[in-house]
């Protein structure tokens, strides 16, 4: 059950991810070449992008669109099966729901959100080094240079550790509110609504405790 | 349901983001996986600003990452430092944690203790840092963009300390007591000139009269002499009668000279008292200034302006020489 889950949850949502990084990452660099020029060296928008895209916006953002894709998933395919009777079905035929329904997509999004948030991560960064090239007045050494002057090794598995926590959080929404679906159709889509919420809003509240607990 | 495709890709996605991370990891915190690498301990009074993962660095070049920081017994702190390149440590290393930019990076250097900076606290607390410390490398950290602002403050305050004590040297008291001084001298000179102007008109008369009367007598001495020599023969009438004259008119220019003498006399005492009262004014003006006392005499008599105006300007020679050497170190934009 875990392989199916982690390709669904994960392997699948790696385009969107990839996507958010592509654009997070032109930006970022932007921003941060307006912000900088003429008051700091321009090499700080490499620090600016790698800092940013690894410790915040690479794992929040994935999150928030892996919140609405995954959660919903989750959410819509539990609240079915529960409004359908099929968890019932399951309890009938004595397996736990939790353990044979929620446990190995919490596990699948706990594991995979870390990958994909990699993976955007390194694409966000990417694209922040082509566009401070191509579109600044930044040279590629100058933009290495930024990028490693500020970098230690906790920023990677901060980032990292905050996409399992947000895949954790994202899956056991979703599951969450699939299970307690009640009214049918209807019902369903009332609490997909919600899981997607209760994610982004967990999201949020779990960025803001790694960052006090953290930093 | 679980297939050789799904869990092929599954696999591949995960090994793939490991690889990243680690590539990552490697590229951004120039690590070399390779090569030998040792753990030093440097130990410190206080470590500045440096965190670990804050490169280390020998002559410039990144030899390696603080790996740890704790607290030591008798308020040492000690640092973990990671160096990648092992064999070229000098002899006699000493770790030193600078400002490594304008922006809050720290970094540690490491070189050989003769290199080590020659400010007396930094070598002072070398010193320190080296007594019972073993293997440890003694260290000292060079003061950061804060204490410098907070010396460079201090060094503007004693600068704005002197300027207003010139600027009450030159006030409206000092200005005027300076004016009344050459209103005087003034004063004084002019007197002087008057004095000599006539001093000399009545020397220029007495000389007149003394020659008058000089010329005078020597006619009456001829009349005299004429006459004794008459009256010897006492043959002529009306001759003592012209003596006698003669003798009168001599008194009368007599006493004239001595009138315009007297005169001569008065003006001269009236100038001298002129003159001593203007001396007077004179010596009270410079005893003020010798006892210290006005804006002009603490400003000859304290030798603390001097002593501070010099450090000052030493100061400020030094902290401008280290701003151009070190530019970096006198400013901080923190970023992160």
């Amino acid at each position: 059950m875990l392989v199916p889950q982690m390709l669904r949850l994960g392997v699948q949502s790696i385009p969107i991810a990839l996507f958010i990084a592509v654009f997070t990452g032109i930006v970022l660099a932007l921003l941060a070449s307006y912000i900088f020029t003429g008051t700091v060296p321009l090499y700080f928008v490499g620090a600016l992008v790698g800092k940013t895209i690894m410790m915040e916006l690479g794992p929040v953002l994935t999150g928030m669109a892996l919140a609405g894709r995954v959660g919903a998933s989750i959410a819509a395919e539990l609240g079915t099966m529960k409004v359908t009777e099929q968890v019932d079905a399951l309890e009938t035929l004595a397996f736990d729901p939790a353990s044979y329904l929620v446990v190995p997509r919490v596990l699948a999004a706990t594991l995979m959100f870390p990958v994909v948030t990699a993976f955007a991560i390194a694409l966000g960064v990417v694209t922040g080094w082509i566009t401070a090239v191509n579109l600044l007045d930044l040279s590629t050494v100058e933009f290495v240079k930024g990028l490693r002057m500020f970098y230690v090794p906790k920023d990677l598995w901060f980032g990292l550790l905050k996409a399992a926590s947000f895949g954790a959080a994202v899956a056991l929404a979703g599951s969450l509110r699939g299970l307690s679906t009640a009214g049918g159709a209807r019902g369903v889509g009332r609490e997909t609504t919600r899981a997607v919420v209760l994610g982004c809003e967990a999201i949020l509240v779990l960025d803001a405790f790694w960052a006090l607990v953290l930093l | 349901m679980t297939t050789p495709r799904s869990n092929f890709t599954v696999g591949l996605a995960v090994l793939g983001a490991i690889a990243v991370v680690i590539a990552a990891a490697i590229w951004l915190g120039d690590l070399s996986p390779g090569g030998p690498r040792t753990l030093e301990v440097a130990r410190f009074r206080t470590l500045g600003g440096v965190g670990v993962g804050d490169p280390v660095v020998l002559r410039g070049v990144k030899v390696g990452r603080v790996e740890a920081i704790r607290l030591a017994a008798d308020d040492w702190v000690e640092a973990d430092l990671r160096i990648s390149q092992p064999d070229e440590v000098p002899p006699n290393p000493v770790a030193i944690a600078v400002s490594a930019s304008l922006f809050g990076e720290w970094q540690v250097a490491v070189m050989d203790s003769a290199r080590a900076p020659t400010d007396p606290d930094i070598r002072r607390e070398l010193r320190d840092a080296r007594i019972d410390a073993g293997d440890r490398w003694p260290g000292a950290t060079l003061p950061d963009v804060g204490q410098l602002t907070a010396q460079a403050s201090r060094i503007a305050s004693d600068v704005a300390a002197i300027t207003n004590r010139i600027e009450g040297a030159v006030d409206s008291v000092a200005i005027s007591d300076i004016r009344s001084s050459v209103r005087d001298l003034r004063r004084m000179a002019d007197q002087l000139v008057s004095f000599t102007q006539q001093q000399t008109g009545q020397l220029e008369r007495v000389v007149d009269n003394a020659a008058t009367s000089s010329g005078q007598i020597a006619r009456a001495s001829g009349h005299l002499e004429t006459t004794l020599s008459r009256i010897d023969s006492s043959t002529s009438a009306g001759e003592i009668d012209a003596m006698v004259r003669d003798a009168r008119e001599a008194a009368s220019e007599l006493k004239q000279a001595s009138g315009d003498l007297r005169l001569v006399t008065s003006t001269a005492r009236d100038q001298r008292e002129r003159l001593v009262s203007i001396l007077a004014n004179t010596d009270s003006a410079l005893s003020r200034l010798n006892r210290g006392e006005g804006t002009l005499g603490m400003l000859s008599a304290d030798t603390m302006l001097y002593r501070e105006a010099t450090r000052t300007v030493v100061q400020l020679r030094s902290l401008l020489a280290d701003i151009q050497a070190n530019p970096r170190r006198y400013f901080r934009f923190s970023v992160f």
